[in-house]
């Protein structure tokens, strides 16, 4: 997974390859808090199957203690074996006026990632954000 | 631009519009769509399945999808036509040798049922190499003029320095805006 201020490109922040263990623990991003200022953002996932999946799809939702603030649901359909592959979003910021303080969204901030074939769960992750 | 300004340029009539990207390995695919966000393209690996970049603006998103374009990959491109509104095809004009396979592989996407009357660019990229045929020569030696079905258009461009991107993507966004035009009188 990897962050960027999606106006200028700059990578802000990156995981380097969470493997296994991200489907097991919770994970945690430690992001600079300039992200919050950026205009737009995007989130990249990169993920690898060694199967064929039919109808692959995913759910993401961003919840702040625990209230949803943003939901994408995302139909990938087919999935090559033995592929690479990978989603970026790009979000745009809320109005100024609406941005939260850095210190105030910082550990309570979670993305919550599940993965889908069809109807059938293969995996769910979940991040933790900071904002340092 | 990228393609964030393209998103805002789109007529909102549909809630979201599908780009595929398409083409041989090695033509530049991924590397046009890192170009368009701005992002680094010094170490770009070929794609071993699809990238897609996802934007949203006012509830309306934009999907783009490059799918790879070696040989083993090429039969699963079809898994990916369903719900197309445009079609970029990425052509590497410095490669010669594989001219006439590039222009074969247009050829049977341009049958394809799910892809009929879909508009098709075609970048012509690499045009920073000195051995790069000119969008002229490629229109030319692909009969692109034969193409008679739907729109299409052919852009010189470099993936590396920017050259010619913007002016591709004006482009299709015209022609999705035209084809969203066309579905909303039908409607009305």
């Amino acid at each position: 997974m990897d962050m960027r201020d999606a106006e200028t490109g700059k990578l802000l922040w990156e995981s380097g390859k969470w493997g296994q263990r991200m489907l097991r623990e919770e994970m945690q991003a430690r992001v600079p808090k300039e992200i919050l200022e950026c205009r737009a953002v995007s989130r990249e996932l990169n993920f690898t199957s060694q199967e064929e999946i039919r109808q692959f799809r995913l759910e993401q939702r961003i919840f702040l203690r625990g209230a949803c603030l943003e939901e994408w649901f995302f139909d990938f359909g087919f999935v090559i074996p033995g592929s690479t592959n990978s989603w970026q979003q790009t979000i745009e910021a809320a109005a100024p006026e609406d941005m939260r303080h850095p210190a105030e969204l910082s550990g309570k901030v979670t993305i919550e990632t599940s993965f889908y074939d069809g109807k059938t769960l293969i995996a769910k992750t979940l991040v933790r954000v900071f904002y340092v | 631009m990228g393609l964030l300004t393209l998103l805002r340029k789109l007529k909102r009539t549909d809630q979201e519009a599908r780009i595929l990207v398409l083409g041989l390995d090695n033509a530049g695919k991924t590397t046009i769509l890192k170009k368009l966000s701005e992002e680094d393209i010094t170490s770009i690996m070929p794609t071993q399945g699809f990238n897609i970049k996802s934007l949203m603006h006012d509830e309306f998103k934009l999907n783009v999808w490059d799918i790879g374009g070696q040989k083993s990959i090429r039969p699963y491109w079809r898994n990916y036509f369903d719900q197309t509104d445009a079609l970029i095809y990425v052509i590497d004009s410095a490669d010669k040798r594989r001219m006439e396979e590039t222009g074969e592989e247009l050829g049977q996407l341009l049958e394809e049922d799910k892809l009929s009357e879909v508009p098709v660019l075609i970048y012509a990229n690499k045009q920073d190499l000195m051995s790069a045929m000119a969008p002229d020569e490629i229109t030319e030696g692909l009969n692109l003029h034969t193409i008679r079905d739907r729109p299409w258009h052919i852009q010189g461009c470099s993936a590396k320095t920017g050259d010619g991107l913007q002016d591709g993507m004006e482009w299709i966004v015209t022609k999705i805006n035209d084809a969203s035009r066309a579905r909303g009188e039908e409607k009305a």
